[in-house]
């Protein structure tokens, strides 16, 4: 008897829902970027309005290409629902809270999601993944650097803690 | 119900209520459940299968509210709708999932260079 899910497709049905998960997961980390965003420029901060109009992007960027991956593979990618996210925040220190909690549980769910491709020798999966491995050790540094220069600038030079949030990069990144 | 059955059909899963069959000709699966006969790509099966999974029994046992004496289903790409009482979503999500349980261990055997049947 032919397999005839393995002939659509080289992705089990275990990794597809989490896949899906994840797109999910990325398109709701760009909306609540955006959202930062929104927040940074009505109150002033342009540098960080800036830096989270990119994450917003880059996160896109992120779940498209899980979606891409899916189709190619033969899977299908659902484009997700996006439930309403919080538009308001009380300073600068609880946006970029809010970013790192944020780039941490995608880590784990990205970690999740390699424990199940390794459980169905899924290991073209695997190594699509490993790059999102290696973004969110880059994600996470940044977000807890940020959250560092926050604490060591004098809450009075908000031009200048604008200005260097939004230039913080992983320069030492292992990876690369 | 299980009279007339095509050669190419080969019988996956079977239960009381109905039969789950893979035709290897046209690389459909058949759903029969009841009086009713349904042809289904692999990856509608799959769909279908998560779409009965997904029925909120619980709301179906407990609710008095009439809208919840029934679920519409309409499987893809198909022109069947299904309207299930409680226990009937009960025999389909049994028979569904015992056929999925089947292909599982087809392809299983056939990674290891064996077969389900012929």
């Amino acid at each position: 008897m032919k397999d005839l899910a393995r002939l659509r497709t080289s992705v089990k049905e275990s990794v597809e829902l989490a896949l899906n998960q994840q797109i999910q997961m990325e398109m709701i980390s760009s909306s609540k970027y955006l959202a930062m965003a929104g927040w940074c420029d009505r109150n002033g901060l342009d540098y960080s309005a800036g830096f989270f109009y990119k994450q917003s992007e880059e996160e896109r960027k992120h779940g498209m290409k899980l979606f891409h991956y899916l189709c190619d593979q033969g899977g299908t990618a659902y484009s997700p629902e996006i439930p309403a996210v919080s538009q308001e925040f009380d300073s600068l220190r609880s946006v970029f809270e809010g970013a790192l909690d944020q780039e941490i549980a995608v880590s784990d769910s990205i970690n999740r999601i390699i424990g199940i491709c390794r459980r169905e020798n899924d290991y073209a999966t695997e190594e699509l993944l490993k790059w999102y491995v290696r973004e969110q050790v880059e994600e996470e540094y940044i977000a807890r650097r940020c959250l560092e220069l926050i604490d060591q600038i004098p809450a009075d030079q908000v031009y200048y803690l604008d200005k260097k949030l939004a230039s913080v990069t992983y320069d030492g990144n292992p990876f690369e | 119900m299980t009279s007339n059955v095509p050669v190419t059909y080969q019988e996956v899963f079977r239960t009381d209520r109905g039969v789950v069959y893979q035709c290897d000709a046209s690389n459909r699966l058949i759903l029969e459940f009841w009086d009713t006969h349904t042809q289904l790509s692999a990856r509608d099966f799959a769909q279908f299968r998560r779409m009965v999974e997904t029925v909120d029994i619980r709301q179906m046992a407990l609710s008095t509210a009439a809208e919840h004496d029934v679920e519409i289903l309409t499987p893809p790409r198909s022109e069947r709708c299904y309207v299930l009482t409680l226990c009937e979503v009960v025999h389909l999500r049994e028979l569904l999932t015992g056929a999925k349980l089947m292909l599982e261990l087809n392809a299983m055997l056939r990674e290891c260079g064996c077969t389900l049947s012929e």
